[in-house]
């Protein structure tokens, strides 16, 4: 086990350095830098500021060159600072002299995006796993077929769609819930209890969306696992016992349906802290998603090259621990590996 | 038969009771529906919120080292300059009281307004005037702004309430150039880095509001500040919520959640007339931009170098349907780079009627005929056909589609492609390798333009990227520079306008309307708009009482 | 191949394709108007007999409009997926065949594509390069050869040590004919059901990057241009917004029903437990 895990993390190191590079180089494929925005297309600025500032980001020099300075920064995890807004910190905060803190760009988008990606994998799992279950054990029949069309619509709306018509349903047909943003305004003088409800209330609609898709792929692939493990041998002795159905139905089958999910959730980590660039362009929420859309039209490499690599990593770890579990949780991994 | 699993009700009953729970809980909070008389008039008070919407995000407070609109939409809340333009878009006092320009035309004295204090009591001089001009020409100051300011030679404040800019040259923009530059706090800015200080997420200024709270990727607050410059506002609070997508601003209107937005012409002229719900609480206004679209010609590509062509293509495209068709009417033809009704734009000049025709005509005389008979017109064996790039406007990209079938109905073979930001100006617009653009200008209220149409100009990354060359065009350009006399330089930019019209390198196209909605419940507004727009008067809008909003409170 | 027919979800799916298809096919007969006629007299005008889906913002004909843009959904589809699967089949057999360092290396660039959130992968390129219907399809490819690889690659890894292909070997066959004659062949049913369920993927994929700005450009008509250009008139225009919106659900919905169909029908596993 040990050597397995020693093997996975030296193999991290590599990975990220050659995601790291494939990141760069696609970035500067890209014609224009940050001196190329709309902004920056004033007949009242001169050609000689945006030389002063691609000189002052080295973009001016080789692209080689670049990627060393900033592997070379890096390696103090150093994530620098972003080109669009100077004084903000890439990754986590800083305090100058003064004692003023400025907050780190990521620092600040990651948890907004990490919440509703958690609470949305929460109602998936929630929801898919009953659904899944349910279908299996009916199959064929109409509980089976229902489902799986409602979760085939799921699968197949497209998401803006379902949240703007959501968005006037709700907020302005009805005023059951906000329409967009995080907060209402004002919110911060309610006492906490309402403080959270208002967050929620904000939070469901992104939530739904966010969680649609996964919703219909996990419901499915609940739905195929169970049927292929209650196909098992293994299930019809249980049965041929007389064991009562609810324990052939969850302990054995379920539980043994459920392995590969947990390869599944190691998969879905990238998703996790890659917001949907739509759902929060749509609701206002200032996320992940968000921070690397605008960064990439703007050309804000330092953020771009930030967001990747901690995604990178995070994803390998998560896959990392994944693995791990799956090899813990199955009884013939963790016997056969430790012989 | 197998038997739904117990466990499986029970969670779906949780999750039921849940969701019923906060839906229940949302009904009650939702506004009371009560018949609001937005209608008569009320007396004006003091007090309320306004809230509006943005787009995108400032990324700081500091106009000068800051970009984009949204910066200088709230900083314009926050800071004064020395001059301003009034409801006329005359230029006035805003800080300064009055100002002289030397004989020389070279000196130009700025006498301050007395008593004037920073929003925390510290008294406004012309060393924080000197204080800025410093900073903004400062090498070290990454600013894109400091070309017009390094122009200054001498900078003095020999008292407090005067200061004193000499120049070089005469230099005609100056006095322009002098409204737009935010007055910063010598006291709290000295010994910093403009660059990098906190100042730039919490400024202090010294205009109507003061900086409250910045909830980030959220919203941003301002207060009434109580030692402003120029005045009391009567609004206590502006909130600038920031949300991204258009179609979701719109939304919160209708909902009641914002106070003000700016409409697309569909939204304007189709939407609401067809609800008299939206009618009856939001009110509709119209103030022309200034702005102007057009089609940039390529000048150093053939056949663009033929000004029989490029006059040809100006005839042949109907601007009036355009503006019909885009803008649903809400626009204006131009015929000079000028906004329409200003003193700059030459009311001689008309624009290019819509004469296929004639257009026909210039192109046979230039040598363009069907001669293979394909339904394009040819010349030397090469048919006329080229590429028509856009950056990703709506508003553009349907004008390019219309262009495209008028010049097609010629025999002209135009295809349109539209191309993101920032790889439209590197790779297209830096290096010269486009045939025909579709773009705007966005102009401030000062006459010059030679940054985009004189020879000069013409570097990668400059703003004469279309090849413009006319000698007497470059003339009357530095000319204008230096003519300080309103009178006189009108006379040189009307005869710049008139050349550039029948040389045609552009194609005008349209001047489109701002249209901004309020709702009813702010009052004040000046209805039909002055040419300097609604917002020239912002201060003195009020909120009566009855009207506001509900405010969140602690229960 | 009867199996499918037997799965009512996959017949419905089959028979969605095979409606949309045929439209799209055979658009430029079947189009009452020409998709790019602008008529500015008659702007944003509701369904009716003339006009059966409604006008847009410019006059143009919603329904001619819907039947140019199935033709640009399904080419995105199709292509995309081709791309990728071709990518997909090559990499993951060879790593399948040859294993060794090969196979490792093949995997750690299956593991360093999965690792970069496709979405991002994919707005970042395009904003690149310019979005046109080409680049949009050949991103999408790039971008989703992956599970191919590795169903490819598990398919050859456990079929390598059958009998009928170790025959072959000791009868002296090559390798290219093992590949191309023994082992991708058996190794179709995960291939088909993937390359139709990625038809879907590409479709979803190009709506959301129209929504953005970055998906097929005007003036050419794609279901998810019309949606977005209708996004603010979403109940003063519903028109712009139901018909694209339902044709997506519809299609999507119909290769997800095909594709899982015929997982269900040709899955060995499942079949013949029944």
């Amino acid at each position: 086990m040990l050597k397995y895990l020693m093997n996975r993390l030296f193999w991290m190191v590599p990975l990220l350095v050659g995601i790291s590079l494939i990141s760069f180089l696609i970035m500067h494929l890209a014609p224009g830098d940050i001196t190329s925005t709309e902004a920056s297309f004033n007949p009242k600025t001169s050609e000689e500021s945006r030389q002063k500032m691609r000189e002052l980001y080295n973009l001016d020099k080789p692209v080689i060159l670049q990627y060393g300075l900033w592997l070379k920064r890096m390696s103090t995890l150093d994530f620098g600072h972003s080109f669009a807004s100077h004084q903000s910190p890439v990754f986590w905060q800083e305090t100058d002299k003064d004692g003023n803190v400025t907050k780190g760009m990521i620092q600040e988008a990651l948890p907004v995006t990490l919440l509703i990606n958690v609470l949305s994998l929460t109602l998936i799992i929630a929801i898919a796993l009953p659904l899944g279950v349910v279908s299996a054990l009916t199959q064929n029949r109409l509980p089976d077929r229902s489902i799986t069309i409602f979760v085939f619509i799921g699968f197949a709306i497209p998401s803006f769609w379902l949240a703007l018509m959501l968005m006037y349903w709700t907020g302005v047909s009805h005023t059951w819930l906000p329409i967009s943003g995080l907060h209402s305004l004002g919110a911060e003088k309610l006492s906490h209890v309402d403080q959270l409800v208002d967050s929620l209330k904000h939070l469901a609609l992104p939530i739904l969306i966010s969680g649609l898709t996964g919703l219909a792929g996990i419901s499915l692939f609940v739905r195929n696992g169970m049927l292929d493990v209650l196909h098992q041998d293994y299930i019809t002795t249980a049965r041929a016992k007389g064991l009562p159905e609810h324990t052939v139905v969850y302990k054995h089958a379920l539980r043994n349906a459920l392995l590969p999910l947990i390869t599944i959730f190691g998969l879905s980590i990238p998703g996790l802290i890659g917001g949907s660039v739509i759902a929060e362009s749509i609701f206002a929420i200032p996320g992940m998603g968000k921070l690397f859309y605008d960064a990439v039209l703007m050309r804000d490499f330092p953020v771009i090259m930030g967001i990747l690599t901690i995604g990178s990593a995070l994803t390998l770890i998560g896959n990392l621990l994944a693995d791990l579990a799956y090899a813990w949780a199955d009884p013939r991994v963790r016997k056969g590996v430790s012989q | 038969m197998q038997q739904k699993p117990n466990r499986l009700r029970l969670a779906l009953n949780a999750l039921l009771s849940t969701l019923l729970v906060i839906t229940l809980a949302g009904c009650e909070q939702q506004k009371p529906q009560a018949a609001l008389d937005l209608n008569r008039a009320y007396p004006s008070e003091s007090g309320g919120t306004l809230v509006d919407a943005m787009s995108g995000e400032p990324s700081n407070l500091i106009a000068m080292m800051a970009g984009e609109s949204s910066s200088s939409a709230i900083a314009g809340n926050i800071f004064n300059s020395l001059l301003k333009y009034d409801k006329n878009l005359e230029l006035t006092g805003e800080l300064a009281q009055s100002w002289e320009v030397s004989a020389d035309q070279k000196t130009i004295t700025f006498n301050l307004k007395p008593n004037l204090k920073w929003a925390d009591d510290q008294p406004l001089t012309s060393d924080d005037v000197l204080f800025t001009w410093k900073t903004v020409t400062d090498d070290n100051t990454h600013t894109p702004y400091g070309a017009d300011y390094k122009l200054v030679k001498k900078a003095e404040a020999p008292n407090p309430s005067t200061f004193i800019v000499t120049y070089a040259q005469p230099y005609a923009p100056a006095l322009d150039s002098w409204s737009g530059l935010h007055i910063l706090p010598k006291h709290l800015l000295a010994g910093q880095d403009i660059n990098n200080t906190p100042f730039s997420r919490h400024p202090v200024g010294s205009h109507y509001y003061q900086f409250d709270t910045w909830k980030k990727g959220e919203s941003i607050s301002l207060k009434r500040n109580p030692n402003a410059t120029q005045g009391q506002a009567k609004i206590d609070h502006l909130v600038s919520r920031i949300i991204p997508d258009r179609a979701a601003q719109f939304l919160e209107l209708m909902a009641d959640n914002i106070d003000s937005m700016s409409l697309n012409s569909i939204q304007y002229a189709r939407i609401f007339p067809a609800r008299p719900d939206l009618t009856a609480k939001i009110a509709q206004y119209k103030e022309l931009g200034n702005s102007y679209t057009y089609l940039g010609f390529n000048l150093k590509r053939k056949p663009f170098d033929d000004v029989r062509v490029r006059q040809a293509i100006n005839y042949a495209i109907d601007k009036q349907e355009i503006i019909d068709g885009v803008l649903l009417g809400l626009g204006l033809p131009v015929a000079s780079p000028y906004k329409p009704g200003t003193r700059w734009s030459n009311p001689k000049l008309q624009p290019y009627p819509y004469d296929p025709q004639k257009a026909i005509a210039l192109l046979k005389a230039a040598g363009y005929e069907d001669h293979d008979h394909d339904g394009i017109l040819d010349h030397d064996g090469k048919p006329l056909s080229f590429e028509i790039l856009t950056n990703q406007n709506k508003e553009r990209e349907m004008s390019a589609v219309l262009v495209q079938r008028r010049l097609k109905e010629i025999g002209i073979d135009v295809k349109i492609r539209v191309v993101e930001w920032a790889t439209f100006i590197s790779r297209f617009i830096k290096t010269g390798d486009f045939n025909v653009v579709l773009l705007g200008w966005g102009l401030g209220l000062e006459p010059d333009q030679f940054n985009i149409w004189h020879s000069s100009q013409q570097a990668p990354g400059q703003f004469n990227f279309i090849g413009y060359h006319n000698a007497k065009v470059d003339k009357l350009l530095e000319a204008g520079r230096m003519e300080l006399n309103p009178d006189k330089r009108m006379k040189i930019y009307h005869e710049f306008a008139e050349i550039l019209l029948a040389d045609s390198p552009v194609v005008y196209l349209y001047a489109g309307y701002g249209l901004p909605a309020m709702h009813k419940r702010v009052k004040g507004i000046d209805d039909p708009a002055p040419p300097a727009g609604i917002g020239h008067n912002a201060y003195e809008w009020y909120i009566p009482a009855p009207l506001r909003r509900n405010e969140m409170s602690a229960e | 191949m009867r199996a499918i027919f037997k799965n009512p979800l996959a017949l419905a799916g089959l028979i969605i394709i095979g409606v949309i298809t045929f439209m799209a096919l055979f658009a430029p007969f079947i189009a009452p108007f020409d998709p790019d006629a602008i008529n500015v007299k008659s702007i944003l005008l509701a369904p009716s007999t003339e006009h059966w889906m409604g006008t847009d913002g410019l006059g143009r004909d919603v329904y001619s409009r819907m039947l140019f843009g199935a033709r640009i959904s399904l080419l995105v589809g199709v292509v995309a997926v081709g791309i990728a699967t071709l990518i997909g089949i090559f990499l993951g057999a060879i790593a399948g065949f040859y294993r060794g360092w090969v196979d490792t290396i093949i995997m750690r660039l299956v593991d360093v594509m999965l690792s970069i959130p496709t979405f991002f992968l994919i707005l970042a390129v395009i904003a690149f390069l310019t979005p046109s219907i080409w680049n949009i399809m050949i991103v999408i490819g790039l971008t989703s050869w992956m599970g191919v690889t590795r169903l490819v690659r598990a398919e050859f890894l456990s079929l390598r040590n059958r009998e009928f292909v170790l025959a072959s070997q000791t009868l002296g066959a090559k390798d290219g004919r093992l590949i191309f004659r023994q082992l991708l062949p058996n190794s179709l049913t995960p291939i088909i059901v993937s390359s139709v369920l990625g038809i879907a993927s590409a479709v979803l994929v190009e709506s959301g990057l129209s929504f953005l700005g970055l998906g097929v450009q005007a003036p050419q008509a794609s279901w998810g241009n019309i949606l977005t250009d209708g996004k603010e008139y979403i109940e003063f225009a519903w028109w712009l917004s139901l018909f694209p919106g339902l044709a997506i659900l519809i299609t999507v919905m119909g290769y997800n029903l095909l594709g899982e169909g015929l997982r269900d029908a040709l899955d060995p596993r499942t079949s013949n437990n029944k």
